[in-house]
């Protein structure tokens, strides 16, 4: 299966000055306006967004979708009102794609294709845009947002305040943010949640094939392995898995993501593209295959679901692997793995769940799984 | 930004008094008691907390809110028990007004009032109709009363152009539907003018006035002319919501709004 890797916009490009202004209503853009209008009777010239209870709806950040570093040292060094002034003033300057941005380009992609099979469902991607940010900095976000042609109609600004209720309300099944405490208010109250690091060296993914990887402890299962592992030690952790192998682990934050990127799968299966489906979804563990790794797949299995591809590297680093995949994300909850990914230019989230956040990794230990 | 005309005095709010106490739980037995909180109950305190940080601020600010009640005819009994509970839980009410229905919009016209809120829709399209400035005292879940008051404006009404409201009829939107919309926005202008010399009274942070613009229909872009047309009335909202169709209320339920200018543009399904 080919794939078509196409450059990912490198933060560093320069862009134009300005870009064109979001329309100021007046009677010269009249008529434009009617697609403006997303109703169930009338023709729109865009695809209407989903229902949000039937759509699959991911929900980031302005900081992940785009680079918003500079404005972010402004707000630190200098406080809120220079911020929204800053904002402000620069909002005819678009701001660059940030790490989630291949991710919500694919999304997009994998969207159309389900569009043209499947043309009056509403099971589809809808990318909502959930930040923390003032609507003093709306019109700059909007501008961006209409530069780098994203579909993204949706959005709250919560000037403020926590955006934890919006989640709620718009049916999130995946929170992407810059901010570690939020991440994990999400994931407490049930939400799929990561988050996401900007890094300078970005390698190419493809821009018709959505792909996700996933690790398994601690993201896809519980951590009640990883527990194990982490007060007794790797042998202990062995005859544990041996003993429990026909007793299916516990499910994890990111089970449900996967879940429903499953069903999507399915539809493109039954239109017979199975073996080029615009999904693909990746298990990458330290786990053994010939031991702990069946637990893993057992698990997986009896709960009706797979990847497409499961890698066990028995302990050895994700990096090479990941460098291969190159996933348009992939979900860790040890941030060792994560910054080493980042490192190497794969985009990787990081999941703030469970045991491994109370001990961070020893980097001298080469663990076999 | 420059205010055009600097407005100093009492910016007038209208209330009915059936939103202001629970009228449905009367018992006459107890004549001592005062009237249960009714819905608009939070939204007084939030308004009574606002003019107390503008005064705060400046001793001598004249835009303060002034909330009067309208009610209609009702008996002495009734009246008697509005003055009383007012009273009892220390609510600043400007006049009380008794009058019949058919009355109602003069009084509010020769009064200046500058909103007339209700939770009843009806009510308010009729007086949005007539050119009064009417808007949604939000029906709020929980009687936590903030120490904020927070107003939405509809994106909708003030970002779709002339000729995409004319548009509307397309959709369904009767011919008085889309001029009461028309109405609205003039209605909202003036009113976020004021509502704009106050906000700027205070900072970012901690401010006891909360501004949002929630667009139901428009896309991101009439959103965008929305915020932009507000700057240029004089506010910078706080908050911006763009819904694309989804429906209205989980979104309102987190927001917790208590004045909503909709015009009748508002996806509550």
């Amino acid at each position: 299966m080919s794939l078509d890797p196409v450059q990912v916009m490198k933060g560093q490009d320069p862009l134009p000055k300005t870009c064109p202004s979001a329309s100021n209503g007046d009677s010269k853009a009249s008529w434009d306006d009617n697609k403006d209008i997303h109703e169930n009777v009338g023709s729109t010239k865009k695809p209407k967004p989903p229902k949000p209870e039937n759509a699959v709806t991911i929900a980031v950040s302005s900081r992940v979708l785009f680079r918003t570093e500079k404005e972010q040292k402004v707000f630190e060094q200098k406080g809120i009102e220079e911020y929204l002034r800053y904002q402000v003033e620069h909002e005819n300057e678009p701001f660059a794609p940030g790490p989630a941005f291949p991710f919500v380009k694919a999304l997009e992609a994998v969207n159309s294709q389900l569009r043209k099979l499947y043309p009056d469902s509403e099971e589809l991607f809808d990318i909502v845009l959930v930040t923390y940010n003032h609507a003093h900095v709306g019109i700059r976000l909007i501008n961006t947002i209409n530069y780098h042609n994203l579909f993204i109609e949706r959005f709250c600004m919560t000037g403020g305040s926590s955006p934890i209720g919006y989640l709620k309300a718009w049916h999130t099944n995946l929170y992407l943010s810059a901010d570690t405490e939020k991440v994990q208010e999400a994931l407490a109250e049930g939400i799929a949640a990561a988050t996401m690091f900007m890094s300078e060296k970005q390698i190419e993914v493809s821009e018709t094939q959505l792909r996700v990887a996933f690790d398994g402890d601690a993201v896809l299962f519980s951590d009640e392995s990883e527990r194990i592992f982490k007060a007794h030690g790797l042998d202990k952790f062995f005859e544990h898995e041996r003993e429990n192998e026909n007793t299916l682990l516990d499910h994890g934050p990111l089970k449900g993501f996967l879940e429903v990127l499953g069903k999507l799968q399915k539809k493109f299966y039954a239109k017979g593209h199975r073996l080029d489906c615009p999904i693909r979804t990746y298990l990458v563990t330290a786990r053994s295959a010939a031991s702990s790794g069946i637990r893993a797949l057992k698990t997986l299995r009896a709960w009706g679901l797979e990847t497409d591809e499961a890698l066990f590297l028995a302990g050895a680093p994700k990096g090479p692997m990941l460098e291969k995949i190159r996933p348009h994300i992939y979900f860790d909850d040890q941030m060792f793995h994560v910054e080493g990914a980042v490192e190497m230019g794969a985009i990787a989230a990081h999941v703030p769940y469970g045991i491994a956040q109370k001990y961070p990794h020893k980097k001298s230990t080469n663990t076999g799984k | 930004m420059e205010d055009k005309k600097n407005y100093t005095g009492p910016l007038m709010i209208a209330l009915q008094y059936n939103d202001l106490f629970d009228l449905d739980s009367i018992s006459t037995s107890t004549d001592t008691d005062a009237l249960p909180n009714g819905r608009a109950f939070t939204f007084i305190k939030a308004v009574q907390t606002v003019n107390e940080r503008l005064v705060e601020q400046n001793k001598s600010d004249c835009l303060l809110f002034e909330v009067i009640l309208i009610s209609k005819e009702c008996s002495e009994e009734i009246k008697m028990k509005v003055d009383e509970s007012v009273k009892h839980y220390g609510l600043e009410i400007g006049k009380f007004f008794f009058c019949k229905k058919e009355e109602l919009i003069n009084t509010l016209q020769s009064n200046k009032v500058k909103l007339f809120l209700s939770t009843e829709r009806d009510d308010v399209y009729e007086a949005l109709h007539t050119g009064i400035p009417a808007a949604l005292l939000y029906d709020q879940a929980d009687d936590h009363v903030l120490n904020q008051l927070k107003v939405i404006f509809s994106g909708d009404v003030i970002g779709f152009s002339e000729d995409s409201l004319d548009g509307l009829s397309e959709f369904g939107f009767s011919e008085t539907q889309i001029e009461t919309i028309k109405t609205a926005k003039i209605c909202m202008k003036e009113f976020a003018v004021l509502i704009g010399q106050m906000r700027r009274r205070f900072g970012q942070e901690n401010s006891p006035l909360c501004t949002c613009v929630l667009t139901s229909w428009g896309s991101r872009n009439v959103c965008a002319s929305a915020l932009k047309t507000l700057r240029e009335w004089g506010l910078d909202v706080d908050e911006a919501f763009c819904l694309a169709g989804a429906p209205c209320s989980p979104i309102l339920a987190v927001v917790k709004p208590h004045i909503l200018w909709d015009g009748g543009l508002l996806n509550m399904s």
